[in-house]
């Protein structure tokens, strides 16, 4: 990230010398009024509250006298809700929907009606599958690289060699079998991880109390295991749990993808040394700069633009590699949480 | 036509005894929520807010016209949600498999009348409760929908699929609008004006006393079930014209708001009373009451628990004693 900056400022400065025959990073004036809906998946998850304080922030600091709505469905009402708050946005002419999406493309119809009415639609943690009805998707970490973050945990944490097993969520979720697969492939490439022997991988469901269970088979079945790497919020947590209550966490470490306010006792006691993930402040933040952006009109969402979101520095709109004809903002790279900064993340 | 068995002194037609009668108190709720709407919020009047409101819930208000008939034959239908959802997601899958879509629809319908069928049978002709045979299939029938599409989503439908369902058949009046008026006036026209509408109030009453009159109470159960699993199937297909997409979830818990619609208007959950006024004024009030609060930007959980308050007091207020102001019609149904 600080080498991106680098480059940034450094191109930047080459730009302005040239005399701005390159695109550069255009800054964005505050100011302007635009109203803006943030519409997570659901209401009542902590990430989701998190991303609207780091949207309210960015709204605060581009002093932008428009409202700031945060909206949701409740979660049995997911679908259905989410399609809902898209129509009346579009009818109340907001300037931006700022969207988390769990209608997959039967967001498309209402979105595309939004954009008709003049909405930009922005998505952010989960994007439109078709891209259909979609500005701009705001990415929060480049999923090819979560295997070598993985990697890279377990060797650390394992000191060069010992047993792994991983505890993921269902046999068949698409996230974390290419999340796995992508670990696998890392493991397999390079030889500083040699010494890492993956024993076995099982599934707890997401399930709390069968990851606990599963996860103290895993301890019963190999007794030598050093790690159990978890690639999902909930398994990370029981594992760390069951491995906490019965006394073993000097034998079996537990890493994996975790909520720092979930794991914040688990990192702090030595159970959980370290885990990642994203922060999803940061993501409701860039994702605001971008919307505010294509809302009042300063950014036109072309690839190749250049733009400066605050606090957080340059970004760069550019095709989506996993969604080929649909534009992305990617937010960089994880977030590896350890004793030093988990505090800080958690509240 | 019949009196009202109230024991007010006052003649059934007197404005006064109309007054008492659950429309009227939902006439009244309605104008009042269209009053708040329309003080409060600019875009409220709007042709497209109008078009959206009814748009966005148009598959629910299909389906709580038959289930109408099903609680007042003093039955439930839990079962609807999975239906709409297995029949969206059966298109999608025979759409995907190379069937063609007017053959997938056929195809669905016949689905729809079938699963009805199923639930037909084990409450009309095999005698269990239609709570515990409707539950199961609410569970079956969505279990299938997730079979057949598992985490993926069907999209790319035919043009004229997509357009049925998102834009104005007449104008910007979308197709479901008119699909809708139709399907009213028929299940009001059976309710209240046919021989099989005053069945399905005498069994609702009571059963055992229709079958020693010599009603054959499992033919007209068996008839409101697979009309409902017919209607079910095709608000299914309404939905996926509607969001161009389906998915193992689709109208996943509707049955829930489907049915609290209908209670709400008026029609009593022990069976046998009930109009097809009350539950159209009922969704009326539910379609203004959601579009105003989410104009006004209420969140989810407050629009829920509002609802739920509505239901609580529907239920509640005519069998409090105090409020026989409102009390409901008479026993029949049959409109005064």
């Amino acid at each position: 990230m600080k080498l991106f900056k680098t480059l940034c400022i450094a191109s930047a400065l080459m730009v302005s010398a040239s005399g701005g025959a390159m695109a550069q990073a255009i800054s964005l004036n505050g100011g302007e009024d635009v109203d803006m809906v943030l519409l997570p998946k659901f209401l009542g998850i902590l990430v989701f509250d998190q991303a609207n304080e780091g949207a309210q922030e960015a709204h605060a600091e581009l002093n932008n006298p428009g409202e700031l709505l945060f909206v949701g469905p409740t979660p049995e009402n997911s679908v259905a809700g989410q399609i809902e708050i898209m129509t009346t946005s579009a009818t109340q002419g907001q300037g931006a929907v700022m969207l988390s999406n769990n209608a997959g493309d039967q967001i498309v119809p209402s979105a595309k009606a939004a954009q008709a009415a003049g909405t930009k639609i922005v998505t952010w943690d989960s994007p439109i599958p078709s891209g259909e009805g979609e500005d701009v998707f705001v990415a929060q970490v480049d999923f090819g690289s979560i295997g070598e973050v993985m990697a890279d945990m377990a060797l650390s944490i394992l000191g060069g060699e010992g047993q792994m097993a991983i505890l993921s969520a269902t046999p068949d979720a698409a996230n974390q079998n290419a999340w796995i697969a992508s670990l696998k492939e890392v493991l397999a490439a390079d030889a500083k991880y040699s010494g890492i022997e993956l024993v076995d991988t099982v599934y707890g469901d997401d399930q709390s109390e069968v990851s606990y269970n599963r996860a103290l088979a895993l301890v019963d079945k190999y007794p030598d295991l050093g790690l159990i790497m978890s690639p999902t919020t909930v398994g990370i947590q029981a594992s760390s749990k069951a491995m906490q209550d019965e006394g073993l966490c000097d034998q079996v470490k537990v890493s994996g993808l975790g909520l720092p306010s979930e794991m914040l006792s688990y990192t702090l006691n030595g159970c959980a040394p370290e885990f990642a993930l994203w922060d999803f402040r940061d993501l409701g933040y860039l994702t605001y700069y971008t919307a505010y952006g294509m809302a009042t009109g300063q950014l036109s969402g072309e690839i190749g633009e250049t733009f400066t979101a605050g606090r957080m520095g340059d970004y760069t709109i550019e095709e989506d590699p996993g969604r080929p004809g649909s534009k992305r903002i990617l937010m960089g790279p994880f977030t590896v949480y350890t004793s030093e900064n988990v505090e800080a993340a958690a509240n | 036509m019949n009196a009202p068995r109230s024991t007010s002194p006052h003649a059934s037609k007197s404005l006064f005894a109309k007054l008492r009668s659950w429309e009227a108190f939902l006439t009244f709720v309605l104008i009042l929520v269209i009053l708040v709407n329309s003080t409060l919020i600019p875009q409220y009047f709007t042709i497209s807010n109008q078009i959206n409101l009814f748009q966005l819930s148009i598959e629910k208000v299909i389906v709580a016209l038959v289930m109408t008939f099903v609680i007042i034959n003093a039955e439930i239908d839990l079962s609807v949600g999975s239906i709409m959802g297995l029949a969206a997601c059966l298109f999608g899958w025979l759409f995907q498999n190379g069937v063609s879509a007017e053959m997938a629809i056929v195809i669905v319908m016949i689905a729809g009348g079938l699963a009805g069928a199923l639930n037909g049978y084990f409450i009309a002709f095999v005698g269990l409760p239609s709570l515990v045979v409707t539950l199961a299939t609410l569970i079956g029938f969505r279990g299938l929908a997730r079979v057949l599409v598992e985490d993926r989503g069907i999209t790319d439908f035919p043009d004229w699929f997509d357009a049925l369902g998102q834009q104005g058949l007449v104008g910007p009046i979308p197709f479901s609008f008119f699909a809708f008026i139709v399907l009213f006036t028929i299940a009001f026209i059976i309710l209240h004006r046919s021989a099989f509408g005053r069945l399905t109030y005498t069994i609702g009453n009571n059963r055992e006393v229709a079958e020693f009159a010599g009603v054959n109470t499992a033919a007209v159960k068996m008839k409101i079930f697979v009309a409902s699993g017919l209607v079910a199937a095709f608000a299914g297909l309404l939905y996926a014209a509607r969001v161009g997409a389906v998915r193992g979830d689709v109208a996943l818990g509707f049955e829930l708001d489907i049915i609290t619609l209908v209670l709400l208007g008026g029609v009593s959950i022990f069976g046998g009373s009930g109009t097809m006024v009350g539950t159209l004024l009922a969704l009326l009030i539910v379609l203004n009451l959601r579009n105003g609060m989410a104009l006004m930007n209420v969140t989810g959980h407050i629009q829920t628990g509002v609802i739920g308050v509505l239901l609580i007091v529907s239920v509640v207020l005519p069998r409090l004693d105090v409020t026989r102001i409102f009390k409901s019609r008479n026993p029949r149904g049959t409109r005064q």
